[in-house]
């Protein structure tokens, strides 16, 4: 037999830089929400507001660099946009006792809506918002990176944000596991009380991670409106929050194990993008082809979780 | 000598329930005082209102004479309290030394953990105070008694010169406990306070230097350990004479009804908890299963009525294997048990106490007719059982969590009890409970054996394992460590038992 068609495909269809650029790009989004979700999740908050938080950032990062004519003012728009949100949703949940999961609902239904009736009431069109006048976030090409052949087109010439998402990855990673604060904030996700008799501020240390998740869901948004085409379109968060809380799981709630997973629904959707152009698949199905994978990646993650389990008591019980 | 501490008029007000009720405190510095009461008689409160864990309604509070306001808990640590929970507050996953250091870690260049000196702190803390540990173990990985010296370290760490123990032996072997009082002795020569709650009258009369003792949220009386003994506390206590020993009749011991061969099960960490089980237990005979918690008696209970799997092994009711039967069918083999924990698994807590009564049978006649629950019956069912199990409730339809825990725990036994069991398990079946009904409760379990059931009792209070079985048999580490007739074991030998110790020869022996 001849298998020479399957390293054709795979090359056609997976490893060649034009797809893994795309699995980066697509990936950053899925990054950050991501983050959103595992800072969060590690201080014991269920946020499911991720997808709600994106949307204010996209919106916002789109206005503020379409009025001030800057994407760097819209970023900074966009992050202050998350700031507010992730702050109020902290008060409502927090202080005030709303319910964790309602919140994030309406949330959610309130950031749709809103951006819909702004987009009208400010840019005066619907469904989508896009302007000659909104400044995209410039790429940038790594001195010396972008000379080498192969790494240099793999690794160089994305938008800031891309690469804010990989700092961000480490610099979470530092946070959570070298700094007083990250040990606080895993002291509050897993033992509240433990923190709380020993003076830590279990309420400041929650407060504090959902305004970050906010400001990484707005980054994740911004991305969306300003890191490619300059565009808002209504709803164009498009299920990231959620995902983000997927890959958070799959990662294990692990900076590096958000950003791995990413990658994986990346090329995914990399790959269902060039699927649309060969026209062999209807294009619907195709655009669910990332989410079906989520889906069986934490299916297949929840069962290996099981297997291990139970070789866990074999093991157990062969040496007992 | 100075006053350590002074706590004066402390009122704390529950809903429905008033903890504390104008209690004064004094303990002077460098003593060991104990705290004794039963359980509910708000000894915990009082020493959460010191830890600034609980706002009390009114009342003063003197540190070393002064006056102090504490407001949260961050105070009391500043004024040199400490306090280890009768539930423990670590972090599992986290190594000893970051519990301890928590909240006040070492730093480097100000936003770093310096994790070398959060190492060193903890070694040379460990070191000056002979308390041992391996500052890098996670706690997950560590025995009780020692997590219980982590809890120590952490509030030694934070230079607390007051120590609150929060009924610290509860958890702990007979062993640990005399390490435990070891360290407590050491304490106090290094010039530490320390208060020690607890309801174990020998332990207030080998450790403490002072008593105080409370009753329904008041103190009942302050005195010095040598001019007291152990009957006066209980009558402190418990306000009147306490008649500890339940009568009842020689056992008559007919077939065997459970049967378990080579019992292994895992707990919630996948640790092996029930380590290769054997016993019988036979209608008409109480079998104790005595042991320190979490020696793999939740386990072995779970397995039995299919909370949990078993992982290998038989388990035989009147010569049914129970293994592959789900829990209603276990029950309808005629299994009933009191789950140790009652809030959670013995009450459906916003439920009305009628429909508690009937989680059991609910689906079957005469409660049910079809898919239907016939609410007249329902309603009989419901008093009945109210006044056969003297429930003290405003009425049938008031929900479980009104209730107080005697109480709910006649309407647990109610409802388990009227289901005429084979085999009945009681598991941790007084913990918590007023003398009063502890007393009903013992007379419900041996009347069971006297109607023929086959009862297994699961308890860690020696008394009651002494009391009221025919046969005990004592887990240790998920093994049984040795089994004797009730009338022949002594406390010392299922002490030793109970600390994982064998002695060679017949099973009198370790009592003597
Ligand atoms: N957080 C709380 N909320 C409501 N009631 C409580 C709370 N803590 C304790 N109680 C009640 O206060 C009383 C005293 O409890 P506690 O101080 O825990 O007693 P002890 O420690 O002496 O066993 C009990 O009736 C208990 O049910
Ligand atoms: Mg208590």
């Amino acid at each position: 037999m001849d298998f020479s068609w399957i390293l054709d495909i795979l090359q056609r269809y997976v490893f060649n830089i034009a797809n893994l650029q795309g699995m980066l790009r697509l990936a950053t989004p899925v990054v950050l929400a991501g983050l959103c979700a595992l800072i969060t999740s590690r201080a014991g908050i269920l946020n499911i507001a991720g997808e709600g938080m994106i949307l204010f950032g996209a919106w916002f990062g789109v206005a503020g660099s379409y009025f001030f004519r800057s994407a760097w003012m819209g970023l900074l728009a966009a992050m202050l946009s998350g700031l507010v949100v992730g702050g109020l949703f902290a008060l409502f949940s927090l202080k005030f006792r709303a319910h964790i999961i309602i919140m994030g609902i309406a949330i959610n239904i309130f950031a749709n809506s809103a951006t819909i009736f702004l987009t009208r009431e400010v840019f005066g069109v619907a469904g989508a918002f896009s302007d000659p006048n909104i400044a995209g976030l410039p790429p940038i090409e790594i001195p010396i990176l972008k000379d080498i052949p192969v790494l240099g087109p793999l690794l160089s010439g994305y938008t800031f944000i891309v690469y804010l998402a990989w700092i961000l990855v480490a610099l979470t990673y530092v946070f959570l596991y070298r700094t007083p604060w990250g040990l606080h904030l895993r002291a509050v996700g897993e033992n509240p009380q433990a923190a709380e008799t020993l003076g830590i501020n279990v309420q400041r240390v929650r407060f504090g991670a959902v305004m970050a998740s906010g400001v990484f869901a707005s980054l994740a948004g911004v991305y969306l409106s300003l890191g490619h085409l300059q565009m808002f379109t209504e709803q164009m968060a498009a299920g990231r929050g959620f995902i983000g809380m997927a890959v958070n799981t799959f990662g294990g709630g692990e900076p590096v194990g958000v950003f791995l997973s990413s990658l994986l629904f990346g090329i995914v959707e990399t790959i269902g993008w060039r699927l649309q152009g060969e026209r062999i698949m209807p294009v619907y199905f195709i655009s669910m082809l990332p989410y079906l994978a989520t889906l069986a990646a934490l299916t297949i993650f929840t069962l290996r979780k099981q297997q291990a389990k139970k070789a866990a008591l074999e093991r157990a019980a062969r040496e007992a | 000598m100075t006053t350590a501490v002074e706590m004066l008029g402390i009122r704390k007000v529950f809903p429905g329930v008033v903890a504390n009720d104008n209690v004064n405190l004094s303990v002077e510095e460098g003593e060991i005082h104990a705290l004794i009461g039963e359980n509910g008689a708000g000894k915990s409160t009082l020493m959460n209102v010191l830890f600034g864990l609980h706002h009390p309604e009114a009342g003063v509070i003197k540190i070393r004479g002064k006056e102090v306001h504490i407001r949260k808990n961050a105070d009391a640590i500043a004024l040199g309290i400490g306090m280890v929970h009768q539930k423990f507050k670590l972090v599992p996953s986290f190594t000893v030394a970051e519990n301890i250091t928590l909240g006040s870690e070492p730093r480097h260049r100000g936003i770093f953990l310096d994790r070398k000196a959060v190492h060193d702190n903890v070694m040379e803390i460990s070191r000056r105070f002979g308390l041992q540990i391996s500052p890098d173990a996670r706690i997950q990985d560590l025995p009780v008694g020692v997590q219980q010296r982590v809890e120590i370290l952490k509030a030694l760490y934070r230079q607390a010169d007051i120590l609150i123990l929060d009924e610290p032996t509860a958890v702990l072997t007979p062993k640990e406990t005399r390490d435990l009082f070891g360290v407590i002795r050491s304490l106090v020569a290094n010039g530490k306070t320390v208060i020690f709650i607890t309801h174990k009258l020998r332990e207030v009369m080998e450790i403490s230097d002072r008593v105080t003792a409370m009753r329904d949220g008041k103190v009942v009386g302050v005195t010095k350990t040598t001019e007291t003994n152990p009957t006066q506390l209980a009558r402190m206590m418990v306000g009147r004479d306490v008649l500890l020993r339940v009568t009842k009749t020689e056992a008559q011991p007919k077939d065997v009804v459970l049967q378990i061969r080579d019992l292994h099960v895992f707990d919630d960490r996948n640790l092996k908890a029930v380590q290769g089980v054997s016993f019988d237990v036979r209608a008409g005979e109480i079998l104790g299963i005595a042991g320190v918690e979490g020696n793999g008696q939740r386990e072995l209970v779970e397995a039995i009525v299919g909370l949990r799997p078993a992982w290998n092994g038989e388990i035989q009711v009147k010569a049914q294997n129970l293994t592959t039967l789900n829990i209603r069918q276990r029950r309808e083999v005629g299994v009933s048990c009191v789950p140790e924990d009652r809030y959670v698994r013995g009450v459906a807590l916003p439920a009305s106490i009628e429909d508690n009564l009937i989680v059991n049978n609910y689906f079957k006649p005469p409660i049910a007719q079809g898919p239907l629950l016939k609410p007249d019956v329902i309603a009989r069912h419901a008093q009945e059982l109210i006044e056969t199990f003297d429930v003290r409730t405003p009425s049938k339809d008031v929900p479980a969590y009104a209730l107080s825990g005697g109480n709910l725990q006649k309407v647990v036994l109610a409802r388990e009890l009227s289901a005429q069991p084979d085999l009945f398990i009681a598991a941790q079946p007084t913990r918590g409970l007023d003398i009063g009904s502890i007393e009903f409760v013992h007379r419900r379990i041996v009347e069971a054996r006297d109607r023929g059931a086959a009862v297994l009792l699961v308890s860690a209070e020696l008394e009651e394992i002494m009391s009221l079985s025919d046969r005990i048999v004592v887990l240790y580490e998920g093994k049984i460590m040795g089994a004797i007739e009730g009338a022949r074991a002594t406390e010392e030998g299922l002490g030793l038992w109970m600390a994982g110790i064998t002695s060679e020869g017949s099973p009198e022996a370790a009592g003597h």
